[in-house]
């Protein structure tokens, strides 16, 4: 069941909040859709890519263990044509291995060959001689060796409140790995055009100009000469921003050295032991509050392992830090963070991106403060929520969209949380064999946007023009990997535009096509680059009409509405029909806009003080669960869910992005685990790596709130990453309300609740 | 990118050339039914095949039907989702319906069979990896090698059974046929397995399973039965252990006869003896049961070979063995089932 709280249709609007088909359902829905491995492409070869089997050691060589296979081609590091670093924040990602391997898995050559059956049997003939070296897996021990990154940020000084303050409660929490398992694997193809020096890669990829960059990057080429183009992408999470670059430049290597097309699809196995993961995190929490739980000082300590290499773990903390006091008033804050290097492969971008992370660990942290005050989570949260006018731990003032009490408001009134939840704590020690039920709340926020001056820096720019047919062909870079841009852009565009779905096209990202609107990640898409096509489509539709009302002064001005050009007089032409004349008498209408910050305070890097975001989105969950007294397997059985998304565009989608976030915010909380032993994966597939199904998710009941951003495309947030940060804290909180076991520590699987359960009879 | 290894494909029509073939060809012959087991072990080279003989161009190897003693007859190349939705089967022996509807996910259950289900490669977490992580770490002796990972010392390989069918048609007192050139024979279900993870099975390898046969003795007018099955996602996954339990009740209510059979703990299903003795003669109490319960765990004894870790199997397995025991006799099972499974008995 699904509630729309304050989201009804304003009257004036004709797209944006209504939901639509999307326009590539159908060919989703029915197998027609072309990924990455279904495109057919004339003469294609396959490449594989050999990877190290240890996970720290001296490269002594790589090369064919006989003679070549025939046809079959190898390419090392030795071949690389520029500098051996994927283009990302400090480019030490190697492409290929050179002179160490630093994890399991990390690609050492490449082959290519005919068939795929040719080029696997390739693969097995390539002998990588490795002297092992002693590998860091563990953060204590990775804390001895130097940090790939560190950051700092804070507001007052909370040491001297925490010495003199009456109450202070510390505690460390933990969460882990987290693989994407989006349906799609990873692939690309690369070919080169005979004429020159010039390439073209297709494939699943969030990132069209990420994987533009790097390719200029790796091949020395100029822009022009490399060509990007995104398949349809079978999902994402962050795993296809950083990640496709390397398998983009992979397989570019291997089409130049065979001068053929070549293409690189990893199976499963593959993509989970070689992409990247969510960072594990180990986060210190110390503060001190007033005898009502209110915060007086807060001190973060955030330690986040990057793995073997940076490729964005700088970025990743650095949200981390900006989210690590939750959405909650704290006169002092300091914290810190770094990323540590153990030799497992590197983490990367993943929904979230570093603040579920610090969500758990400050919502673990508020209950911790609950129970040392007996103060329930409601009451201790709606102290502490964040209003408007509040300052956030970098001095940004929160904007009047804030809705962190409305959240809060939302969740409790829909499962009567106070009353049941005291009512489940009476009944911890009711323990007669049947299973017992907790509930558990989280509240938390998500900056939209690129972090700092991301968005300033970028300046990203969006089109849109006017086609022969007379239709507005809206040009961005965003990609669509199932979150439903591709229908929302539609609805803004036609919205803003004041024209139908059927004046309007959309051409697919492409490099040689679109401008580099920047990345699809970091929920910037609707509210950053929404803007743009709606202030783009909303010039260009005003010059068509202005135009027309110069030819026809008589009922001018002329507006644009439901696709016609409608005069002063009430008579109306087809858009269509007024764009195609106007291009009889103009050679072209092209209008591009570029991304204008909100005037005010900016973002200082070297301080962290100043708006790290345009705006926050909020949120608030209260998971139930069953927990067998015995076993303590836990069953997740309903959540509420209150997201606060300044305008929901699509609502049926942007509830869509809500349920699916929260259970795969759940599935990290309870289930999934990378297991390694000496770095090597131990569940590398998917009868092992354990995610839900639809079968074991909870029961979802999303009520969306709206309080409009005025710089969003009709006072939209992006909210692709906010449903990410709650589940978890949630759910753990819940298993503590029922059996009054504290874990804090994710997943909560049966051992570690058995693990605490041991732990805490032994207290006794 | 994982592909099969070339190998002879033979599809025969007809059993006696079915076993011909197989007698006929080398030691590296397999037989496959519905492929679901056999084409991942090829592609990840756990097992090897220079020929593969399919069963399911057999006319008369599927289907369920009753027997003229008033059991019931299963033609090993049944797909699993068939036996399970069959309405005699949910009626007569609904804990073989239980026990089949956890056995991975609908598709796999259209396509894997029976038959199949009960010949199904054993597991081990040492041993369902890559080709790559079994050679970098040497292989372990299922897979080649000399040594087993779990137990470095042993000279047996502990491969734990993976049928989430055969504990629950064991305590059915089931009995399989084999067919061979040689004539057939029909035995105890339990008689097909034996005690090791590489030749876990007992049949003989010219021997091609064709039928499973129910008595009538052991359908839900006769006995109760139940089967519980511990995994870590409730809806698709391997059992980390099961139980499978069937009591013979006389007119008095007490126990005549019963079986009760752990799977995932052993290389072969393996049944819970002391349990059962303390069973027999008995009027079965609350207090009975947890006592029967304790006997069956110690027979369950897991080894680091699978998901969770061991020590919280050890000590979850009791509870999963009571509550088979009680929500056989109509009992609450005291235990939490997946979402989907809510208050699920075991006609439901």
């Amino acid at each position: 069941m699904y509630r729309w709280g304050g989201c009804s249709k304003l009257a004036e609007l004709t797209y944006i909040g209504t939901s639509p088909p999307r326009p590539d359902g159908p060919a989703k829905a029915s197998g027609l859709s072309q990924y990455a491995d279904d495109v057919a492409v004339a003469g294609l070869w396959f490449g594989e890519t050999v990877r190290s089997p240890v996970a720290h050691g001296r490269l002594r060589s790589v090369g064919w263990r006989r003679a070549a296979p025939p046809g079959a081609v190898l390419v090392t590091a030795a071949d690389l044509p520029g500098p051996n670093g994927v283009q990302l924040i400090d480019d030490g990602w190697p492409i290929l291995a050179e002179g160490t391997v630093e994890h399991v898995g990390q690609a050492v050559a490449l082959v290519a060959a005919p068939s795929r059956r040719a080029a696997v049997l390739a693969a097995a003939e390539v002998e990588v001689d490795i002297e092992e070296l002693p590998p860091v897996f563990d953060l204590s021990e990775a804390r001895r060796q130097p940090s790939l990154y560190e950051l700092e940020l804070g507001l007052g000084d909370p040491e001297a409140v925490l010495d003199q303050a009456e109450t202070v409660v510390e505690g460390e929490y933990r969460t882990g790995h987290q693989e994407h398992i989006y349906i799609e694997c990873q692939g690309m193809t690369a070919r080169w055009h005979p004429s020159g020096p010039r390439v073209e890669v297709s494939g699943s990829m969030q990132c069209p100009y990420y994987v533009h960059k790097s390719m200029v990057h790796a091949f020395g080429l100029p822009e022009e000469a490399v060509r990007v183009r995104a398949d349809a992408i079978g999902g994402g999470f962050g795993g296809k921003e950083d990640y496709p670059s390397l398998i983009a430049i992979h397989a570019a290597l291997l089409a130049r050295a065979v001068e053929r097309p070549v293409r690189i699809v990893y199976d499963r196995q593959q993509d989970i032991i070689g992409t990247t993961k969510r960072h594990p995190a180990t986060m210190r929490y110390r503060s001190a509050v007033d005898a009502e739980g209110r915060l007086l000082a807060l001190d973060v300590l955030v330690e986040l392992d990057g793995g073997a290499f940076t490729t964005l773990s700088k970025v990743v903390l650095s949200r981390a830090l900006l989210h690590a006091a939750g959405p909650y008033r704290c006169p002092e804050v300091r914290v810190r963070g770094r990323v540590l290097r153990t030799h497992t492969a590197p983490n990367g971008a993943f929904r979230g991106f570093g603040a579920p992370q610090v969500a758990f660990g400050i919502e673990r942290h508020m209950d911790a403060i609950g129970r040392r005050l007996g103060i329930d989570p409601l009451t201790l949260r709606q102290r502490n929520a964040l209003v408007p006018g509040d300052r956030l731990p970098t001095g940004q003032i929160v904007d009047e969209s804030t809705s962190a009490l409305a959240c809060l408001e939302s969740v409790a009134r829909r499962t009567d949380f106070v009353t049941r939840w005291t009512e489940y704590q009476a009944a911890q020690t009711e323990t007669n064999g049947t299973p017992q039920r907790g509930l558990g709340l989280s509240l938390y926020f998500h900056g939209a946007g690129f972090t700092g001056n991301g968005e300033r820096r970028m300046n990203s720019p969006a089109s849109a023009r006017l086609t022969p047919e007379g239709r507005i062909a809206v040009l961005s870079a965003m990609t669509d990997m199932g979150q439903g841009a591709v229908i929302v852009f539609r609805q803004i565009a036609g919205e803003a535009a004041g024209v139908t779905f059927d004046d309007l096209e959309f051409p697919e990202p492409d490099t040689n096509e679109v401008p580099n609107s920047g990345p699809t990640v970091a929920s910037r898409t609707t509210m950053i680059v929404g803007q743009l096509v709606a202030r783009a489509v909303r010039e260009v539709s005003a010059q068509v009409a202005d135009w027309w009302g110069e030819q026809q002064p008589a009922a001018s001005p002329y507006t644009v509405k439901d696709g016609r050009v409608v005069g002063q007089d009430g008579r109306s032409t087809p858009f269509a029909a007024v764009a195609r004349s106007y291009l009889e008498v103009h050679d072209a209408l092209e209008v591009t806009v570029r991304h204008q910050p909100a005037p005010g305070p900016v973002f200082d890097e070297t301080t962290y003080q100043g708006p790290a975001y345009p705006t926050y989105a909020w949120g608030a969950d209260i998971a139930e669960v069953e927990v067998d007294p015995d076993t303590l397997a836990v069953r997740p059985l309903r959540m509420a869910v209150a997201a606060e998304v300044g305008r929901a565009i699509h609502p049926r989608l942007c509830i869509g992005q809500i349920e699916g976030g929260t259970l795969q915010a759940v599935g990290w909380g309870l289930l999934e685990e990378i297991k390694l032993d000496q770095g090597r994966y131990l569940n590398d597939r998917l009868a092992t790596y354990i995610i839900p199904t639809a079968m074991d998710a909870p029961d979802l009941d999303v009520e969306l709130l709206e309080a409009a951003f005025p710089d969003g495309p009709f006072g939209a947030k992006g909210i692709g990453e906010l449903p990410m940060d709650g589940g978890a804290p949630a759910v753990v909180a819940a298993i503590e309300n029922a059996t009054g076991l504290v874990v804090d520590e994710i997943p909560a699987t049966p051992e570690r609740l058995f693990a605490a359960q041991m732990r805490e009879r032994s207290d006794d | 990118m994982i592909r099969l290894p070339p190998f002879a494909y033979r599809r025969p029509t007809d059993l006696a050339d079915a076993a011909a073939m197989l007698a006929g060809e080398g030691p590296e012959t397999r037989l496959v039914a519905g492929g679901t087991d056999l084409w991942p072990n090829l592609k990840r080279r756990h097992q090897q095949a220079s020929t593969v003989i399919s069963l399911m161009g057999i006319q008369g190897l599927a289907g369920v039907e009753e027997t003229e003693d008033g059991g019931l007859r299963i033609g090993a190349t049944t797909p699993l989702s068939t036996v399970a939705d069959h309405p005699v089967v949910r009626w007569r022996y609904p804990g073989l319906s239980r026990a089949i509807d956890s056995i991975s996910s609908p598709p796999l259950r259209n396509m894997g069979t029976i038959g199949g289900n009960l010949c199904v490669d054993t597991r081990c977490t040492y041993y369902n990896q890559s080709e790559e992580w079994r050679r970098s770490i040497n292989y372990c002796m299922k897979a080649a090698g000399e040594i087993c990972w779990v137990a470095p010392s042993s000279p047996r390989c502990w491969a734990h059974s993976a049928s989430d069918s055969a504990p629950m048609l064991a305590a059915l007192e089931a009995e399989v046929e084999l067919v061979s050139t040689r004539g057939s024979r029909r035995i105890p279900l339990p008689q097909m397995y034996q005690d090791d993870g590489i030749e876990y099975l007992a049949k003989q390898p010219d021997e091609i399973l064709t039928t499973i046969y129910l008595p009538a003795t052991s359908d839900a007018a006769h006995c109760r039965s139940s089967f519980w099955k511990l995994r870590r996602r409730g809806s698709i996954d391997f059992a980390v252990m099961s139980t499978a339990t069937t009591l013979w009740l006389d007119g008095h209510g007490r126990v005549e006869r019963a079986a009760i059979y752990l799977g995932a703990v052993a290389s072969f299903p393996k049944p819970a003896d002391k349990a059962v003795e303390r069973l027999i003669g008995e009027i079965p109490t609350p207090e009975l049961l947890d006592q029967v319960s304790e006997l069956a765990r110690r027979k369950a004894t897991p080894m680091d070979n699978t998901d969770f870790q061991a020590q919280w199997r050890k000590a979850v397995a009791g509870k999963y063995i009571r509550a088979a025991l009680r929500e056989a006799l109509g009992m609450d099972p005291e235990l939490l089932a997946p979402k989907h499974q809510a208050g699920g008995t075991p006609t439901s």
